[in-house]
């Protein structure tokens, strides 16, 4: 019997440094919790499958496809969206430096590129553009800005390594 | 205007884009970004069998569950209209049969339904419990669209047939293109919000205008009841032109239930019912004198279109101008199979016709034995043949020079397997594209502010491509302002009609708008002066002023004495002056002149014949296509053009059961597109010869010359590679097997190799391929 809304679950999300007391239907994804109740749209939804990337988010400071777990399992967690990076004004250096290398086009995807992109700072990942190619693989850009992301992720790197 | 343009300071440099900032912190709102109180969400549901008749539908179940508000289907959801072309001269439609319009249903996933519910869950679960029986029958799905079809001649000139008999060389070769789906990553969607009887809809469209006018329609209301809203889109490439059949669903149960209702289509789902480019079978013969002069050129293609839809992808547009010869013919048909609508995808036709003449091209320059980069510079026409009429701008001839020299083409050797670089075996291929400039009608309206800031306003959307940063560079530019100082507003139906992102013609569009734009407003700034307290403004004729970089200045003595708008406007206490500009399309008219962009596209790559890895190392682009605006923005699209013909070469491929008719790969996983990890090293190179023909910068558009030729380019540099021609995409590790292994003999084998190594592939190829595993 599917849930109904007596079924739905009272939720408290820890999100971006806040708190966030929600109640949603127990098959909701975190994708959807944060997008359609907590109303953080920066988080995007590419394929609803883990296949795209786009909906990437922290957990606990690691990047996990928000699209392939549901909000309940979360409450324990410190979860970090686009918008706990920085917003226009205040942004992160990754942010930063998308907006200079250009690395989008249409910008859906972008939110997890940079995500991923954070992320992979405190991965071991190699130092060469083939290394970063390759920890980016799940992140899809149809635009196809692939070089553009890549020369700003590796700007960062070098940034962070002064 | 565009005699001085060395004075310029925005237009013509790279330029980051001015909606970056709200792009990489999650605050540009893309459609299903919107959420409005008491909204409630809707899931479609789609045919299961791919033709027959719908007999009867069971909603019981699905209407009893938790939170389900209400289940539409053919029998409730209201009337919804047939749009069509008779609506104006140009509208883009090209699912014409309104949804749940009968009880056919004519391809897999076909809508014949669609649940209302509280939540994105409720609403997913009961669109499941939907029960519906058909009387189904056998799916049209074969692919090998020439057999037995019958070609219409679209172009010709001289004598095709005689003189391919007669030529001294001859290629004769089929060449096969899948279905590739657009798969922009922001998916399909409409939230649809009425009040009264008023209509919004914040939609994943790329032209307002035309979603405006042709749901009017679909949805029975007046124009000015309709608004629609893309502030950001998601990209489209072609595939959210098309107002489909989702965007009715939505809208009629957001007037039926009277709420705002989101509906976002699941990846699925944009597989099944929004768009695809069509598969294509093209034939083409090519015959040439000893020395390479071409005498007769014919390029015959076939592609899907769907069951009652009718959707042609101009596979030989560029065949009858792109070479000289004397003796040139087209034909095609469409190939009717139980698929849904095709619809535009990025460069249609250019892109897989010029995966066919350019392979054409290639196997001739094999035949002949003369370097491919020589063939063409051979075939160059000194004018449009197919019209009789010069061409505005076409600098082919320079772009291979400079993609060859920049390669470093004069080191390759033709040799099959030839060449290797650290135990790889390397191909080098080249090929060549050409595609139309003009531009769509248009109009712009430009405010000068008090406060010195300018607004720029257009019915027009960025779909990723940098229109808003284009529109903030001319208004800018021409006023003196830094961009940040020019406000942009696209996106809104309601704005002055702007230009339809599609065709590369957007920003060709928008210049001479916003350029006579900015003419009123400066024409209104000289009327203001005369409310000046100065009286030597106030008393000088408008005739003697003139508006230089958005500041007043009297003609005699430019470097004199000046104000700027906002000075003038200030104390006239003005709080604004508003010019309007447009101008007309350049589709329908007969031109005097043959305007295109061209492309000369250079790939690598390397192949490892011991496991059979093919991978895309290296392309050069050279792009001749007017004058560049934003270089960096246009350096990145051009970049995602080459990066997306990498996967029309190597991976995409929408696959179909032949027996169901169901698309089998539809998920992002399945259907294999570039990523990060397969994209090669590009260079983009821009010849920036302004075409002033198309507008007064000379700027054209760019998003699919980019992509033409790729495909081409890598074919060929896999033959170079591998020595065995693949004519039918994407190039698939089995046809290489399979040609390699069986070592089938050529039947006339043109340019003998030689392995020297162990590592050359098989020397002997198939000379057919259209049989190869798809």
């Amino acid at each position: 019997m599917a849930p109904g809304t007596e079924d739905f679950l009272k939720l408290s999300l820890h999100i971006n440094g806040a708190a966030h007391a929600v109640r949603v239907d127990p098959r909701t994804t975190l994708l959807d919790c944060l997008r359609e109740t907590v109303h953080l749209t920066g988080t995007k939804k590419g394929c609803d499958h883990g296949q795209c990337g786009a909906c990437t988010v922290h957990i606990n400071g690691r990047r996990v496809n928000s699209c392939l777990t549901f909000a309940a399992m979360h409450e324990a967690d410190e979860i970090t969206t686009i918008e706990g990076l920085g917003e226009p004004g205040t942004l992160h250096p990754m942010q930063v430096a998308f907006v200079e290398h250009d690395g989008y086009q249409c910008g859906y995807c972008t939110s997890g590129q940079i995500m991923s992109a954070v992320a992979l700072l405190k991965e071991p990942c190699g130092p060469s553009d083939q290394d970063v190619k390759e920890y980016l693989g799940g992140n899809i850009c149809r635009c196809g800005a692939y070089p553009n992301i890549v020369a700003a992720v590796q700007a960062v790197r070098r940034q962070s390594l002064l | 205007m565009a005699a001085n343009m060395g004075n310029n300071t925005l237009i013509g440099k790279p330029q980051s884009r001015i909606d970056g900032p709200v792009k990489v912190s999650g605050q540009a709102r893309y459609t299903s970004d919107y959420s409005f109180p008491g909204m409630l969400y809707a899931v479609p549901v789609g045919a299961t069998v791919a033709r027959g008749k719908l007999l009867s539908l069971d909603t019981k179940v699905a209407e009893a569950m938790p939170g389900v508000r209400a289940v539409f289907h053919g029998g409730n959801i209201g009337r919804l209209y047939r749009a069509s072309f008779l609506m104006a001269d140009l509208v883009l439609l090209d699912e014409k049969r309104p949804p749940l319009a009968d009880n056919d249903v004519n391809y897999f996933g076909q809508y014949i339904a669609v649940v209302v519910a509280d939540t994105f869950e409720q609403a997913t679960a009961a669109a499941d419990a939907v029960e519906a029986r058909y009387a189904a029958e056998r799916p049209v799905m074969n692919f090998d669209l020439l057999r037995g079809t019958e070609l219409k001649q679209s172009d010709h000139r001289g004598d095709a047939v005689k003189a391919f008999e007669s030529a001294a060389v001859k290629i004769d070769q089929v060449y096969s293109t899948p279905v590739q789906t657009h798969n922009a990553i922001e998916l399909h969607g409409t939230v649809a919000v009425w009040e009264g009887g008023n209509c919004t809809l914040y939609d994943t469209v790329q032209g307002v205008g035309n979603h405006q006018l042709v749901m009017t329609q679909r949805l029975g209301i007046e124009r000015e009841q309709l608004r629609v809203i893309t502030r950001y889109l998601g990209s489209g490439f072609g595939g959210k032109i098309s107002a489909w059949g989702h965007c009715c669903l939505a809208a009629a149960a957001a007037r039926n239930l009277n709420r705002p209702v989101k509906l976002v289509l699941s990846r699925r789902q944009a597989f099944e019912s929004a768009g695809h480019r069509p598969a294509t079978q093209q034939r083409v013969r090519l015959g040439a004198t000893a020395e390479g002069k071409l005498v007769s050129l014919q390029h015959d293609y076939v592609n899907t279109t769907a069951m009652v839809e009718d959707f042609t992808e101009y596979c030989a547009e560029a065949s009858p101008f792109l070479y000289s010869t004397a003796n040139m013919s087209s034909s095609s048909a469409l190939a009717r199979r139980t698929l849904g609508a095709a619809t535009s995808m990025r460069g249609p036709g250019a892109v897989p016709g010029s995966f066919a003449l350019e392979s054409a091209m290639d196997e001739l320059a094999y035949q002949l034995r003369i370097d491919p980069v020589a063939l063409r510079h051979r075939n160059e026409p000194a004018l449009d043949e197919s019209m009789g009429i010069p061409f505005s701008s076409r600098h082919l001839t320079e772009a291979l020079n400079m993609g060859a020299e920049r390669f470093g083409w004069s080191q390759r050797s033709s040799e099959v397997g030839s060449m290797k670089r650290d135990g790889l075996t390397l191909g080098w291929g080249v090929a060549v594209a050409a595609w139309g400039a003009g531009r769509f009608a248009s109009s712009a309206a430009v405010d000068l502010r008090a406060d010195g800031t300018a607004r720029v306003s257009c019915g027009t959307q960025d779909i990723g491509t940098g229109t808003y940063t284009i529109l903030a560079q001319l208004v800018g530019e021409r006023l003196g302002l830094a961009m940040d100082k020019v406000e942009v507003a696209i996106g809104d139906s309601n704005l002055p009609a702007g230009p339809l992102s599609g065709g590369s013609l957007v920003t060709s569009s928008l210049v001479p708008a916003v350029s006579r734009a900015l003419d009123e407003v400066s024409q209104r700034l000289i009327t203001a002066a005369s409310l000046l307290p100065d009286v030597r403004w106030s008393q000088t004729k408008p005739e003697d002023l003139q508006v230089v970089k958005g500041r007043l200045v009297v003609k005699a003595n430019p470097s004199g004495p000046a104000l700027s708008f906002s000075e003038v406007l200030q104390q006239t206490g003005v709080r604004s002056l508003t010019g309007t500009g447009s101008s007309d399309g350049t589709i329908l008219e007969k031109p005097k002149l043959s305007k295109h962009c061209f492309s000369a596209q250079f790939a690598e790559v390397t192949w490892q014949p011991e496991m059979a890895r093919l991978r895309v190392s290296r392309v050069v682009t050279v792009i001749d296509s007017g004058r560049i605006i934003n270089p960096k923005a246009g350096r990145n699209q051009i970049v995602g053009a080459v990066v997306m013909g990498v996967g029309m070469a190597l991976f995409e491929g929408t696959e179909y059961d032949p027996r169901k008719g169901v698309a089998l790969n539809t998920n992002l996983a399945d259907y294999v597109m570039t990523t990060h990890a397969d994209t090669p090293d590009i260079d983009v190179i821009f010849l920036d010869y302004p075409d002033f023909e198309v507008n007064e910068l000379g700027a054209k558009g760019i998003g699919e010359i980019g992509m033409a030729g790729v495909a081409g380019a890598i074919a060929n540099a896999t033959y170079h590679a591998t020595g065995v021609r693949v004519r039918q995409l994407p190039i698939r590790i089995e046809a290489l097997l399979e040609q390699n292994q069986t070592g089938r003999e050529l039947k006339k084998e043109p340019w003998p190799t030689h392995p020297t190594t162990k590592t050359t592939p098989q020397p002997h190829r198939a000379n057919d391929s259209p049989d190869a595993p798809s």
